[in-house]
Order: structure tokens, then sequence, then C-alpha cells
């Protein structure tokens, strides 16, 4: 977890990531922030994360974003 | 059949009358009806590119569903290799319906400009069919398509019944232009039962007579003079040109969002509640949230069925560890999702229409926009240094005026009647603007009276006043709901007066000062 | 209130709209069918075929004959008519309409009045198309003339477009004596009300060209007289109801402009004019000298009301009016087929000069022996003057002469010049006058009436340089050398003396109003007038405007006062043109300052 909330914060610094659980219904991460993050996810836990994967329960916060890469990689 | 016609009207109030008498399992099928009958009134045989359409996607829809309930059957033992031969079928379809769908639109929209360029360029003469372009096909297709590539994810099971996805792409209301719907969230609607809600009722009049008066009122009077203007636009000084194009974006937002009220207004009056377009866009505060309140189902689209995509892409991806390697900071780590933004940016400007203006529209917006992102790190920096109050409403309204500016210099290129047209029109806005021509009484001589400067500047005060409502959170209809009878009856009475008395004048009226002239 | 009873109410307000709207006409009444705010001038204008009908239904007893006819036909006079036939004439020019329209509102007249007289029009439009129109509000028929539905019609103009009413009341609140483009018709007599084109200022025929670049570059698209057959079968029609209750026909053709008749084919002219002639004789005058003379015309297709004068004394026989020689025909069936094929090989237009003359005016103030000033020259140069002119064979004319060259034709003399004094100086009576008197020349002078006989600014004691007595003008006029006219009572007022509001000129003073404006010049022009026709026994006929202001409004007061000539301050000559008595308004005139007599006479011909 912290492992990710690291990553997350090198990725996009500047972002309160752990305060919120509804980064993306409140619109804390844009389009442009998730593509980001999903494509250093991707590299960082050697998962794919498809299009389908980019709905809101999946990124609202960083506990989603963990359960979504350890759903792909087991 | 137009939104501004009379036959609309009746036809408007004719349907939502049978469609609350007749029994709610026939409701959906009553659509259907009234929907095909409007595309055909409107559009006659184009209505074929519609039914193609349908057809190919409704067909592929069903082909990925099959496509994926076999690969979850699949045992586990043959998951991967299985999962891969299917996925292969699954590309054939849905990449074949796109195809044949964006064919066909390239044939229709974009063709005869290919044709042109080729001759020009290299002297072949292409053969170009004389074809009438459907109604709405831009929307409908990107609808269609939007429902393929959904399938093929797997987001929801694909419609059995052709005629309940027919009713999906053709629904009148937003058949002409817009807002582009998810299948998801329209077809429900669009099939349930409606109970009859005068609520419903109620509020669907008000927004579309909203959205007429935004139209009739504003945009048609407004049009006259940017016509005039544009029409021999080398007659004019800057000052002349930068007030036809001011009024251009006066007309543009007030036909285009005013027809998309009516549209959602009429979907209202049936119970039916479809995705907003417009969300104020005056108060955008920068280019990339512009176009989050612009036109917003058709970036909704562009960035669920383009960016991600394109920006997930193995290319992509390649292409963003590449800049990381060579670039520094944070430019490096957003080189290739700004290259996508910049992508999804020129698309969307040749979405509009096929010529040069339109590629260099999305040239425009997309070298902004992405110059932004990469710059967005320096100005950071910048404003950390300045003694400014980042948060106060001063600077909001700097964004807004900025936003505003950007905007409008976008606005040149794309009602230009060419773009050397529209470059010269910008040339001769900044390098002679002659101010002291928009007070000698030129605006006068441009086919619209000050009557009618005074009706355009009064109506998008009245705009930008509910506007600034809507914006701190208000709800217009809400609170017109709240207030005594009597303001209810003026905010049906004065709406309707100013339609009428302002929006329309009749067909054979010739005022009475020009009457003896005919003779 | 809940949404269920805003539906209803939402479809009240739906339907109450055009109760609205038809509120909204029945009250402020554009077309005016249902009698409110009358307003005769502006509902004729917008369709005169209503609008007439419904002034005719209420005033049938105050005429006993019409003029009919479409395009054109206003320009025959009805108070000519009137004393032509000792009659009452009311003139039902439609336009917009075709010969089956007159030929019902024809059908109408007869059924509702005792007609004497039918004076038709025949234009050569009326062959191009007939039929239709009858949907349109500003187009149709009254449903008294049509018979059509009360219903429909009424029904129609109930929910006509509510800019009509809006326009009417906009019009009501910007009304002038004039006319203006919304109320072109004199409610009285049913001619356009021209009481501003008849005294604007026609001199040459280039500055009348540019006023009107229509003549420059005349549009002629060629055009089919398809109509012929069945517009001669309503004038037959007409025939045989005037015949079967006693009313005695005429049958006049209007001018036409000679480039228009290129726009119809030989062929077609012929067959228009031969036909005519089969049903009914009539009077011709599409086509003569006259037809080639633009200044004759109101635009591109209308000729003017002075050549109506001159085609309604052909008809009668008057001898009085000026009328071209080759204007004018009476045709009978026999000679409709020779003279429709005269009208097909017609020539090209002429030159003007049998019919015009360049008449320069001189304008002189005071002399005296020094000079020195361009209002104050020396006695010396004005000798030498006209001296000049007498050598030079220039003949000094009167206003009397132009009245009778351009009213009756009588020719000028070969160099006609027309020698002018301002404000009435006694200068002009003790230096002047044995001048002109010496050299045989004649002048007019015009005399501030206020100023006669004095040397001080009315009343306030200031001095003037003084100006001749009444006495002293009778002594000149009677002499037969001087004619003293008016150069307004007391519209010359001088700013520096005077102590309350200043007009400036003969114009209308800021914040006054039209009406009191009117009364005030007219008053003013009465005291002028009377002053000094009984101080010298000669009719005041002409008016030079106090530093050559003026304006329409101030052109038709004068000439509605019985004033045929008016002079400005404009350093131009005149052109007058014989039938036209309207180009003496407005005349313009040579400042003659300190030169020598060589010096006028290069002026002159220059």
């Amino acid at each position: 977890m912290e492992e990710l909330l690291k990553l997350l914060n090198e990725t996009c610094p500047g972002i309160d990531f752990a305060g919120s659980d509804a980064l993306i219904d409140d619109g804390i991460l844009d389009s442009l922030d998730i593509v980001t993050i999903v494509s250093a996810l991707m590299d960082a836990y050697d998962v794919t994360i498809s299009v389908d994967d980019l709905v809101p329960e999946n990124f609202n916060s960083v506990g989603a974003m963990l359960s979504l890469i350890e759903g792909l990689q087991g | 059949m137009s939104f501004t016609s009379l036959s609309f009207l009746i036809f408007l109030g004719a349907v939502a009358a049978a469609y609350y008498l007749v029994p709610r399992r026939w409701q959906w099928g009553l659509l259907l009806l009234a929907s095909y009958g409007f595309y055909c009134w409107g559009g006659g045989r184009t209505v074929a590119y519609l039914l193609f359409t349908t057809l190919t996607t409704y067909l592929a829809g069903l082909l990925l569903g099959k496509l994926n309930r076999r690969a979850k059957a699949l045992p586990p033992e043959e998951r991967k290799a299985g999962q891969a031969r299917l996925r292969r079928g699954k590309r054939w379809a849905a990449l074949g319906a796109c195809l044949l769908n964006f064919g066909m639109l390239y044939l229709l929209k974009y063709w005869p400009f290919t044709a042109e360029v080729v001759e020009s360029a290299a002297g072949i003469s292409l053969y170009v069919p004389d074809l009438l372009m459907p109604v709405g096909v831009s929307y409908f297709i990107f609808q269609a398509v939007g429902y393929v590539i959904d399938c093929y994810r797997g987001k929801y099971e694909p419609e059995r019944n052709v005629g309940k996805y027919a009713l999906f792409l053709s629904f009148f209301p937003q058949v002409v232009q817009g807002p582009i719907s998810r299948y998801d969230q329209l077809s429900p609607q669009l099939l349930g039962e409606h109970p009859l809600s005068w609520d419903n009722l109620k509020y669907g009049i008000q927004l579309a007579m909203w959205g007429y008066f935004k139209k009739l009122v504003i945009a048609e009077r407004v049009g006259v003079m940017v016509n005039t203007v544009f029409a021999s636009y080398w007659d004019y000084p800057g000052s002349i040109l930068a007030a036809a194009v001011l009024g251009y974006s006066i007309q543009l937002y007030c036909d285009f969002s005013g027809g998309i009220d009516i549209t959602r207004g009429a979907a209202q009056m049936l119970g039916i509640d479809l995705a907003e377009n417009f969300r104020r866009p005056l108060f955008a505060r920068s280019l990339t949230e512009f176009w989050r309140r612009w036109h917003i189902t058709l970036g909704a689209w562009m960035r669920d069925y383009l960016f991600y995509p394109l920006a997930l892409s193995k290319p992509f991806r390649r292409l963003g560890n590449f800049a990381r390697r060579h670039f520094k900071g944070t430019v490096g780590k957003i080189f290739a999702t700004s290259m996508a933004t910049f992508v999804v940016y020129f698309v969307i400007g040749i979405w509009h229409g096929a010529n040069f203006r339109y590629i260099a529209f999305g040239f425009y917006n997309g070298a902004l926009i992405t110059a932004g992102l990469l710059l967005e790190p320096f100005f950071v920096k910048l404003r950390q240094r300045l003694p400014i109050r980042w948060e106060g409403k001063g600077w909001h309204l700097v964004q807004m005026a900025r936003t505003a500016l950007i905007v409008f210099a976008g606005r040149y290129i794309t009602r230009a009647p060419r773009l050397l047209a529209a470059l010269y029109m910008l040339k001769e806005t900044v390098v002679s603007f002659h101010p002291g021509r928009l007070l000698d009484g030129t605006l006068l001589t441009l086919g619209v009276t000050g009557f009618d400067y005074a009706v355009v500047v009064l109506g998008m005060a009245v705009v930008l006043g509910v506007e600034w409502y809507q914006e701190r959170g208000g709800h217009a209809r809400q609170w017109l709901e709240r207030q005594n009878a009597f303001v209810q009856w003026l905010g049906i009475m004065v709406p309707l007066l100013a339609i009428i008395l302002l929006g329309a004048v009749g067909q054979n009226y010739v005022g009475a000062e020009f009457i003896y002239a005919q003779f | 209130m809940n949404a269920k009873k805003w539906m209803i109410m939402f479809v009240c307000c739906l339907l109450s709209l055009p109760v609205l709207l038809a509120g909204l006409n029945f009250v402020v009444d554009p077309f005016g069918v249902f009698g409110h705010f009358t307003w005769y001038s502006f509902s004729e204008t917008l369709n005169p075929r209503v609008g007439k009908t419904e002034y005719l239904e209420e005033h049938w007893d105050d005429y006993d004959s019409y003029v009919v006819g479409c395009s054109s036909t206003s320009s025959y006079s009805v108070e000519e008519l009137n004393a032509y036939l000792d009659a009452s004439f009311y003139n039902l020019i439609m336009y917009g309409a075709d010969m089956e329209d007159v030929e019902k509102t024809v059908a109408y007249l007869l059924e509702n009045d005792t007609v004497r007289y039918l004076f038709l029009n025949v234009y050569v439009d009326n062959g191009i198309s007939i039929g239709g129109g009858e949907d349109d509000l500003t187009l149709k028929l009254h449903e008294k003339v049509s018979g059509a539905s009360p219903l429909s019609f009424y029904g129609g103009y109930l929910m006509a477009d509510p800019n009509y009413a809006m326009d009417k009341l906009e019009a009501m609140a910007k009304d002038t004596w004039l006319p203006q483009t919304f109320d072109v018709f004199d409610e009285a007599t049913g001619v356009y009300d021209k009481r501003a084109r008849d005294v604007e200022n026609i001199s040459d025929m280039e500055r009348y060209v540019a006023a009107y670049p229509v003549f420059a570059d005349y549009p002629v698209y060629p055009t089919e007289l398809a109509a012929t057959e069945r517009c001669m079968e309503s004038v037959a029609a007409i025939r045989d109801m005037c015949a079967a209750a006693g009313t005695e026909l005429i049958v006049a053709c209007a001018p036409v402009y000679g480039e228009y008749l290129n726009s119809f084919s030989d062929g077609d002219l012929a067959a228009f004019y031969t036909a005519l002639g089969q049903v009914t004789d009539y009077w011709d005058f599409t086509y003569s000298s006259v037809s080639w003379e633009p200044r004759y015309f109101y635009d591109g297709t209308h000729f003017r009301n002075a050549v109506g004068t001159m085609a309604l004394a052909k008809i009668f026989g008057n001898d009085d009016v000026y009328i071209p020689e080759d204007f004018g025909a009476y045709v009978t069936a026999e000679t409709a087929a020779d003279h429709a094929a005269a009208l097909t090989n017609r020539g090209g237009g002429q030159d003007d000069s049998g019919y015009t003359r360049e008449v320069p005016i001189l304008m002189y103030h005071h002399l005296s022996e020094e000079g020195g000033t361009d209002i104050n020259i020396s006695t010396a140069a004005f000798e030498d003057q006209m001296r000049a002119l007498r050598d030079g064979g220039y003949t000094a004319v009167t206003f009397d002469d132009l009245y009778a060259y351009v009213e009756h034709g009588t020719e000028l003399p070969e160099k006609p010049v027309l020698i002018t004094f301002d404000d009435g100086y006694e200068s002009n009576y003790t230096l002047a006058w044995p001048i002109l008197e010496r050299y045989g020349m004649k002048a007019t002078i015009f005399a501030i009436g206020v100023s006669i006989g004095k040397d001080t600014y009315k009343d306030t004691g200031a001095a003037i340089i003084p100006h001749f007595s009444l006495e002293q003008a009778a002594e000149m006029v009677d002499s037969g050398v001087i004619s003293v006219q008016t150069h307004t009572y007391d519209m010359h007022q001088a700013a520096e003396y005077e102590t309350g509001p200043v007009r400036e000129g003969v114009l209308q003073m800021a914040g006054e109003s039209e009406a009191d404006y009117m009364a005030a010049f007219r008053a003013d022009l009465e005291t002028a007038k009377a002053q000094l026709e009984q101080g010298t026994g000669q009719a005041v006929t002409a008016l030079a405007y106090p530093f050559g202001f003026s304006t329409t409004l101030s052109e038709a007061l004068c000439r509605g006062e019985g004033i045929r000539a008016t002079v400005t301050t404009e350093s131009r000559g005149n052109t007058v043109i014989k039938g036209l008595p309207q180009c003496l308004y407005g005349m313009g005139r040579y400042t003659v300052t300190e030169i020598s007599g060589a010096e006028l006479l290069a002026l002159l011909e220059g």
C-alpha cells in the first residue's frame, strides 16, 4: 500500500491520494492523470490494464487501485 | 423538419400526447415509429444510411456478445488459446463494423475534399458521386461505433431486438445534432415505461422554451449581421470583423446550445433524460476546461474511445518510455499523453468538417492544449514566484477572459469561407483595428438595426445572468418554481411573447415602410 | 403551484396568444377594416384596395365620378377633372392591381353609387399578368368587391402579422405633414401625395440623372405581354357595365418612358394597342417626345403630375396649357392598327432645346458710390455690368415671363437673364432703378417686410442700411421696370439684434413643433403678401429664401400659399422646362460682386 502510494505521489505530485476515496468522482484526477498513472502502474507491476478497467470504481481511492492490481496479477 | 418550424411543434405535441395515451408497453414502439417518421420526413431516402449503420452495428454487437460469452464459457485449460482465437474474431467483428461505418462517413463527408486536394496537388481527377448528406450522420455513426466498442469490451450484453436497437440510434430529439449518448445510459430509459409526470412535462417545456429563446431571438438575429460581414469581409476594417466574430460566437453558442435545450426539453417531456452537452462554457478557465464544457458528449466519446485506447496502446507506451529516458522532468513523463491529446483534438477538429479550416482548427486547439500541458511545470514555478492571489476572483476572471479570447480567435478559423480568409481577417483585426469604425454607424449597415443589437445584448445578458446563477449551484427551473403564481405566469408569457414577437417574422411580411417601394 | 396547474396555465397562455393577436389587430387596425384609429392614408398604403374601399364606404356622397386603373393612374389630377367636367372625382389608383381587380372594383362602384364619369387609365403593364393575389393581406380585394366570405376576410386581418400593427403605432409617433413611405396617399382625392416630389428643384439633365441614376443605366428586361387578351376582356366588361349604367367612359393610355417600351416585343405592343382599339376608343399618350424626357417622370415608370395636366388638357381641348405637339392622339377601332404600327416604328430620343432654356439669375443687394464688399457694390461697376448685358444681347426677364414659359410655352427671348436684388435697400430705389431704366433692363427686388421704410432694426433702434418705403416701391412697380416680391416678412432675423429665440432664415426652430412652425410660416407669408400687394397693387408670387436656407417642407408650404417661384443662394444656373412649373422652385443665383461688365459676360457665358 505504501509502495503504491509512493509511486502515485511520484507520478502525480501535488495530489492528495490518501485523503480522498472519490478521486475520480470529485474530479481530483482527470483523464490525463489517469493515463499517466495507468502507464506507471503497468510498468511497475507488470500488469495489463485495459480500457474497460478505466472505471471510477477502480481508481476512486488508493485501496481501489490496489485491488485492481492484485486482481490483475492473480 | 426543423426544430423551429410549426410542424415540429405540432409533431412533438402529438407524439407526447399519444405517448401518454397508449399502453405503456407500446411506448418505445411509438417512439420508434415517430423517430423514423421524423427522419423520413426530413431526410427522405437518406434514411437508408441510418438503416445501414443500424443493421451493421446491430449484427456486430450480437456477434461480439456471442464471442464474449464463448470466451467466458471456456474451460480453464483452453482459456489462453481460446481467448486469443476469440479475441481475433472479436477484432474482426468490431473492426469490420467500424470500417464499414467510418468508411461510409468518409465517403459522404470527406471524399469530396480528398478528391479536391488530390486534384490540385497531383492533377488527377477522381470520381466524386453526388450524394445527399444524411441528417445527423456524424452523430449516429459515432453513437453506433461507441456501442460496438462497448460490446467488444464486454461492458454490457448486446441488444437482441433490432427494433429496440434501432430506436437507440434514431431517437428523434437527438438524431439531428446529438448529444452522443451511451447505450447503457439511454436505452433503458427509451425502453422503459413512463407514466405521465406533470413535472417532466413542465420542466421539458420550460427547457425547450429556453432553447427557442436562444435560437430564435438571439442566434437568428445576430446571424444576419455575421453573414453580411463574412460575405464580403474584405470591405470591413478589423474592428467590424472582430464584432462579426463576436456575433458569430454568440450565434454559434445560442444556436447550438439552444438546439440542445430543445432536444433535451423534448426528451424530458417524454420522461427521458439526455446527457448535458453544454455546461456554461463561458466560465471555463482554460482551453482544456472549455472542451469539457462545450459539446461535452463529443469530448467524452473521444476520451473513452480514442484517447484512452490510444494513450494506453503499445506504441504510445513505448513512446512514453523513450521520452522518459531522453527528456528531463515532467516533460518526459507526460510527453506521450500530450501527443495523444494532440491527436484527439486534431480529430475533434476534423470531425466538424472536411476542409483545411477544420484541420487548422484541430491543430490550433491541439497545439495550444498540448503546449499548455508541456509548459505546466514552468507555469507552476512562475506562479510561485509572482505575488498574486491565484485563488482569488480576480485571477479567475482573467483566466476566463484569456480562455474566451483563445476560443474567440479560433472562431475566425471555422467561420471564414477559406483558411486564407481567416488568416487575413485575423491579421486585419490586429493590424488595422480602427476602433472608431465601431461608432460611426457602420454597424447599422449590416442588415440589423439598433433595436436588433439591443435585443441581442439584452438577450445575452439574460442568458449570462441565468448561467451565472447556475454556475453558483442554482437550478433555474426550481428557482422559478418557488416564485408566486404571477411570476410563474410571467415566466410563461414573457418568453412566449419574446419568441413570437422578437423571433418569428411572418412569411410574407413586408414592412409598411417598404410596401410602396415595391411598385 | 404544482406541475399540473402549471401545465394548465401554460396551455391557457398558448391559447391566449391568438386572442391577444386578434385584440391587437382589432384595436390598432393597421388595414383599416375595423374602423379604429382611422388613418386612411396609412391603411391605403398597406393595401389600397381594402383601404380605399373602406374610405368610400364612408364617403359615397362626396363623389360622383372615379378615376380607375393600376400603375400610373395617380397623375391625373382630380381637381382638374372636376373643373373640366364639373364633377366630383375620386382617384382609385391601386398599385399592385390588375385589370381584373379594376373590373371588379368598377362593378362595385356602379352598384353603390351613381357614377357620372369613369376615367379608365390603361398602362402597358396591364398586359403582363392578370389574376392572383387573393391570399395576400396586402394584395387582396375587399370582400365587398370580391365577394369573398366576410368570415375569412376579417379573420385574416384579425390574425395579421403583429408587425403591421407595430408599424402603425410607430408611424403614428413619427407622422409629419409631408408624406413618408408609410402614408403615400392623399385621403380626400385618392392620388399619391406628391407634395414633396412636386417642389423638388428640377433643372439640367445632368443633375436630374445624378439624382435618379436609373435613367443613366435603364434596366431593360424582356417581358412578354401574356395577358393582353384577358386584360381587354376586362376592359370590354367595364365598357359594357358603364353603358348599362349610363356612365360616360373615358379611356386613356398613360405615357410610358421610352426605354421601358423596349422591354416589350413589337408584336406584343402592336397586339396590345390594336386590341384595345377594338374594345373602345381611347386617348393614347403612350409614346411621344415626352417619353424621352426623364424629367417628366418621377422614376423609371411613373409620369409626373405636370404631364397628367398636359394629358387632360389635350383630352379636353384646353389651349392655355403647354402641350408638346406630338403628345396624345385619339384612337378608334379603324385607326388602332395603324396607330399601333406607328408605335412599333418609333424612333429614339431627341434633344431638349425646343422646350428648355437656360435662365441665369443675378443676385445683388446694396449699391453705393464707393461699393467695396460682396453685398455692396459701386454704382460704377453696376452700370458697367448693365451696359455689358445690353451690348451682349441679353434681355432681362421677369418671373411672369418664366410663368408664361413653363405653363403656356410662351417663348423667352434669346438670351434671358433675371436680375434680382435682396432685402429692399433704399439704394435700389435711388441708384439701381435709374441705371436699369437707362439700359432697358428689368429687375425683381425681394423686400424684407418688417424693414420696409425703416433705417433701424425692427424696434431696437439699432441702425441698419436704410430700406425703401412702400410708396417708393409702388413707384418702381408702376414704372414697369421693377417687380417687388417677398424676402419674407420677419424671417430674416439677425441674431445680434434679437432678444428672444432667433429663427435661422425660414427654418424650424429647435423644440418647435411642426404644427407651430407651419402656423408661424403661413402667418408670416400672409403678412408679407398682404403688405406688398396692398402697397404696390402687384401680386406676390415669388420668394427669396433668407440666407438661402430652405427645406422640402418650406417649399411645399410656399407652393400651398400660392408662391410659384423660389430662389436660393446656390451659385448655379437654371434650366426652365416647358410644362414643368416646379423647375421654378429652388432656383440658383449668381452673387455679383465688384466685377467688370466683361467679367460678368464671361461668367454668364462660361
